[in-house]
């Protein structure tokens, strides 16, 4: 039904601490976890079946940071956090951890991945849990549940945990690279062989840039470099005291990106809440625009307040409109000039 | 090599939270708890919630007597809602269901005749005279015909004879006219096991018996069976939650609950 209040604020806490210490190693975790004593999240008197449901939401919640997109080193600590949960909870018998059929793949690639990179102790306690059959293996992540939720709340987890957006790497990884640049050589080679001289390709057959495979290449790694660079200028200013200098820094790196979003924000508003006055033989049955405002008594309109008259809008209420969708879009994503990403304007 | 550094050596009491915790979670909680306890009085279960609790927990970690009766590994758990066919303007929100875990080897008949529903137990014709005798027959054992039906296939309850194929209306009518319901099928319930369906998790599907009486049943969740659940097959269906029905007591022996309201 809802959550557990103040879970997600405490995980995300232990999360990005461990994050801080930049180290998956199990002592680091457990020293975290003992000085927020983070066993006693199941305390508080409570009858058998609440603390069931509670343990139930607590895990679930945990397991969500345990799989992609999120960065190794925060998938480990999920796998910390699910271990600790799991044996602190007090329910009997246990309650368990869901893995989606979907996912299990995953888990076990991310296995396999910390054998590889030697964190025996992360993999050991992934064995344990398994041995200790902490786990139901069901078919979809989340158990359903049948009430009409009044609004559906969207988890937004920390960007900062994720991985940073790799799209255009996985776009084009370096096997898509090798392959173009086989085509390519294949290709020249080809209209060497049909052209009449042996050695170069008849001009006539220069239909595409020749060193368009090293242009891909170089844009790429640019990209992957301003990423880079971007995410580490964020997090410098975040960690600078100066707050005013950061609000300002921070809305400059931001609006980098959403100024294009917030032009294109601010043209489709005023094309959707212009109403178009219908002749008056309709007059009964004039276009009216919704209003979200209940009248002057409202204090601070809400986001996207349209006006309820047919009369072009006055300004300050128009602009007041503007400045509420741009701060409504800059807070939710860091921005990428060119590429914007699905979950941040529709 | 790792041991369990977690729980803290001395004792403590899982009820009473701790004073200066600086988890969020906790301080909420302790601000619920002492807001309960200024406004509640008496503190215990009511009856509704020790139902809940205990049709939930109670045939966890059973085995059975008899070993061959024993749920093996790999078994598929599935969780079923099955909602009551009535329809109040109360239960636009939330309408009420029984909730049953099944295994995946198990036919469908056999769910069949574990839903209980209270069209079956009515009795058909004038009785107004002798309102106390026991029923002769209840329309269960008259009208036997009952299906399920889930992604396209109606699978009708034909182990009996008088049990009457109730999908045929429905497969001519759709058939009739291009009503773009691609081919319908009808075939026998007692032929197949849940294991074979093909079902999506949380789409309405529908079990119709007595000729209109019909109920929705959605799956939830589909899963491995575990080593704390229940292994005992004949337990299979097992009813987990059962919605609470509002009844009054009789106002004349202040006992039973009432039959006739007037």
């Amino acid at each position: 039904v809802s959550g557990v209040p103040g879970l997600k604020e405490d995980c995300e806490e232990l999360l990005g601490a461990f994050l801080q210490a930049d180290t998956v190693r199990f002592e680091r975790f457990a020293e975290l976890w003992r000085e927020r004593r983070f066993h006693t999240v199941f305390y508080g008197r409570m009858r058998a079946l609440q603390r069931n449901k509670l343990t139930k939401k607590t895990l679930d919640l945990a397991q969500q940071y345990f799989l992609p997109p999120y960065s190794f080193q925060i998938r480990v600590g999920a796998l910390y956090l699910l271990y600790g949960l799991f044996n602190a909870q007090l329910c009997q018998p246990k309650q368990k951890i869901r893995i989606a059929l979907k996912d299990w793949p995953e888990v076990q690639k991310f296995q396999q991945d910390l054998l590889d990179s030697e964190h025996y102790d992360a993999a050991y306690i992934l064995r344990r849990m398994r041995l200790a059959r902490a786990f139901h293996f069901t078919a979809m992540p989340k158990l359903l549940t049948y009430r009409t939720k009044k609004k559906i709340e969207e988890n937004h987890f920390k960007e900062e945990f994720r991985d940073p957006c790799s799209r255009v790497n996985d776009l084009i990884s370096n096997d898509v690279l090798e392959e173009l640049m086989n085509i390519h050589d294949h290709y020249q080679k080809m209209k060497c062989v049909i052209s009449a001289d042996k050695s170069q390709p008849d001009k006539s057959l220069s239909l595409i840039k020749d060193d368009f495979v090293v242009n891909l290449k170089d844009i790429t790694l640019e990209h992957q470099e301003w990423q880079q660079n971007r995410v580490k200028l964020l997090q410098s200013v975040k960690e600078t005291d100066n707050t005013e200098n950061k609000k300002k820094e921070e809305t400059l790196l931001k609006s980098e990106g959403s100024e294009r979003a917030s032009a294109l924000a601010r043209i489709k508003y005023r094309s959707y809440s212009a109403a178009v006055e219908v002749s008056k033989s309709r007059r009964h049955r004039q276009v009216q625009l919704e209003s979200s405002e209940s009248g002057p008594s409202c204090g601070k309109s809400p986001s996207r307040s349209k006006k309820a008259s047919r009369r072009p809008q006055p300004l300050e209420l128009r602009r007041r409109g503007e400045m509420q969708v741009a701060k409504e879009i800059t807070t939710q994503h860091i921005g990428m000039p060119i590429i914007t990403e699905e979950d941040s304007d529709e | 090599s790792i041991d369990m550094l977690m729980p803290s050596e001395k004792e403590e009491d899982p009820d009473v939270i701790p004073e200066d915790s600086s988890l969020l979670t906790l301080q909420i909680r302790k601000k619920a708890l002492e807001r309960r306890e200024e406004t509640i009085i008496v503190d215990r279960a009511c009856r509704q919630e020790t139902l809940t609790y205990e049709m939930e927990s109670h045939a966890a970690g059973r085995r059975p007597d008899n070993t061959t009766d024993l749920i093996e590994e790999g078994e598929l758990l599935l969780t079923l809602n099955i909602f009551y066919p009535v329809i109040f303007q109360k239960h636009k929100d939330q309408k009420p269901y029984q909730t049953v875990l099944l295994l995946g080897s198990q036919k469908l008949t056999e769910l069949r005749d574990s839903i209980s529903c209270v069209s079956d137990l009515q009795i058909g014709g004038e009785f107004s005279s002798q309102p106390d005798q026991a029923p002769e027959h209840i329309s269960k054992d008259l009208y036997k015909s009952a299906f399920f039906y889930f992604e396209g296939i109606f699978y009708n309850d034909r182990r009996y004879p008088e049990c009457r194929d109730l999908s045929r209306t429905i497969i001519e009518w759709s058939e009739s006219h291009d009503r773009g319901y691609e081919n319908l099928q009808s075939v026998k319930m007692e032929d197949y096991v849940f294991n074979d369906l093909a079902i999506k998790i949380g789409f309405p599907y529908l079990y119709c018996h007595q000729g209109d009486c019909e109920h929705i049943i959605i799956i939830t969740d589909i899963r491995l069976i575990h080593n704390d659940d229940c292994l005992d097959r004949n337990l299979y269906p097992l009813l987990v939650k059962k919605h609470w029905l509002c009844t009054r007591k009789c106002f004349v022996c202040k006992m039973y609950t009432a039959r006739y309201a007037t």
